[in-house]
């Protein structure tokens, strides 16, 4: 064993999540949130990729590229990869990777919509031991979240969930709030603990993707938002010690704000293998089909100072309508 | 002893990093602790653990195990670990 010649007690920071976790001193990511493609068997009127059928980039990554990037994720050691999408699951080569990425010891995360959780494919992802399979559920009833999720169906969504229950598979459950879903949503944490979840995700609707076009009809007033609130303070009460209630109240502004001065540990590749600052920023600090992921991790600090940044999220005080521009990528 | 089965552990230049997946928690991690984190990760005992730590330092008092004992409790009362 090599150590430090001088002798420090062993000690452990307290803990931080990876998004606060400063990126400055790491070698490479904590978290790699990989949208594996922007085809959608859905239409949401929320979704902030604007996915949907027929929506996949052109210029979407190849086999070959994918899994040369899923191997420079490993040998990084990434400890904390997710797939989503669009929809994942509907990526022809999604098994495949994620095959190699459980073979090689990653906690993988799927992010779904559901529909696509039969028996078999249940079956399959907890022989790989996926570390969860997230579901967005936008409502307690086929009503709202059949409204939500336009060509989705609420019965089948909680069919996929009971079968990932069924085969042994741990369940996260995620929830876009709107004006019409926003009062179910404690009958919503109700029914993700009745499924068997481990952990209940929400927070504020973004104002981007297809939620701009939609926006008159999604938009909570913060009435509503302060009554969502004040209902997940208590269900996390509730369901402490039983399932994780974890929301983020925080608006957007602020939290670009603290993102500034704290960059996640996180990247996001795009399905094209462009890697994103942040989802909620327009900038693009480097392109996986001509760079390494390691020297996009050396560029991610460096990137998040470049003043086009600050300036853009100063804009957005004054204008958060600009979140709307959010897929006119701008590289750094 | 070994790492519980959502935690992962990677060496950082200034030590390493404990990251517990299911909580989504991070834990920043001093170069003695990385060492002994490491050791976990080989199947190491508590005492194995120790006594690499002293030769490491080329020390034979007790405030190695000690502080040894003291960390491993508080990795298994934050579920980080599992024997």
């Amino acid at each position: 064993m090599t150590l430090d010649p001088a002798y420090r007690a062993p000690a452990a920071a307290p803990a931080a999540t990876p998004a606060a976790t400063g990126s400055g001193d790491l070698g490479a990511p904590l978290y790699v949130a990989w949208q594996v493609t922007n085809e959608c068997n859905l239409a949401c009127l929320h979704c902030i990729e604007e996915s949907g059928p027929g929506k996949a980039f052109g210029d979407e990554l190849s086999g070959e590229q994918i899994f040369n990037i899923l191997e420079q994720i490993m040998d990084l050691e990434v400890p904390y990869l997710s797939f989503s999408g669009g929809e994942p699951m509907l990526h022809p080569r999604f098994f495949e990777m994620a095959e190699y990425a459980c073979r090689r010891k990653a906690q993988l995360k799927i992010e779904t919509n559901g529909h696509f959780l039969s028996t078999e494919n249940c079956e399959r992802l907890a022989k790989l031991g996926v570390k969860a399979v997230q579901v967005s559920l936008d409502g307690a009833s086929r009503e709202t979240f059949n409204r939500m999720r336009v060509r989705g169906d609420f019965d089948r969504a909680i069919e996929g969930v009971r079968r990932l229950r069924a085969a042994g598979v741990p369940i996260e459950i995620n929830y876009s709030p709107t004006r019409f879903n926003v009062h179910e949503i404690g009958a919503a944490v109700d029914l993700a603990y009745e499924l068997g979840a481990y952990s209940f995700y929400t927070g504020r609707t973004m104002y981007t993707g297809n939620a701009v076009k939609t926006w008159h009809k999604l938009a909570p007033s913060e009435e509503q938002y302060t009554t969502f609130f004040d209902v997940l303070h208590v269900k996390t009460e509730e369901y402490r010690g039983r399932m994780r209630v974890h929301f983020h109240q925080m608006g957007l502004l602020e939290e670009l704000r603290y993102r500034l001065r704290h960059p996640a540990a996180l990247l996001i590749i795009l399905p094209n293998g462009l890697v994103k600052l942040i989802n909620a920023l327009p900038f693009v600090c480097g392109d996986l089909r001509r760079q390494s992921l390691d020297g996009i991790w050396a560029n991610f600090q460096h990137a998040w100072n470049d003043p086009r940044v600050g300036r853009f999220v100063e804009q957005l005080a004054a204008d958060p309508n600009k979140t709307a521009l959010l897929h006119q990528w701008i590289h750094l | 002893m070994k790492l519980a089965k959502y935690t992962k552990f990677r060496e950082e230049k200034f030590g390493g990093v404990l990251f517990e997946t299911r909580s989504e928690k991070v834990y920043t991690l001093n170069p003695t602790a990385a060492a002994v984190v490491r050791e976990i990760g080989c199947d190491c005992s508590e005492r194995e653990i120790v006594e690499r730590l002293r030769d490491g330092f080329h020390d034979s008092g007790d405030a190695i195990a000690l502080d040894v004992k003291a960390f491993l409790a508080d990795l298994r009362q934050k579920g980080l670990v599992e024997d």
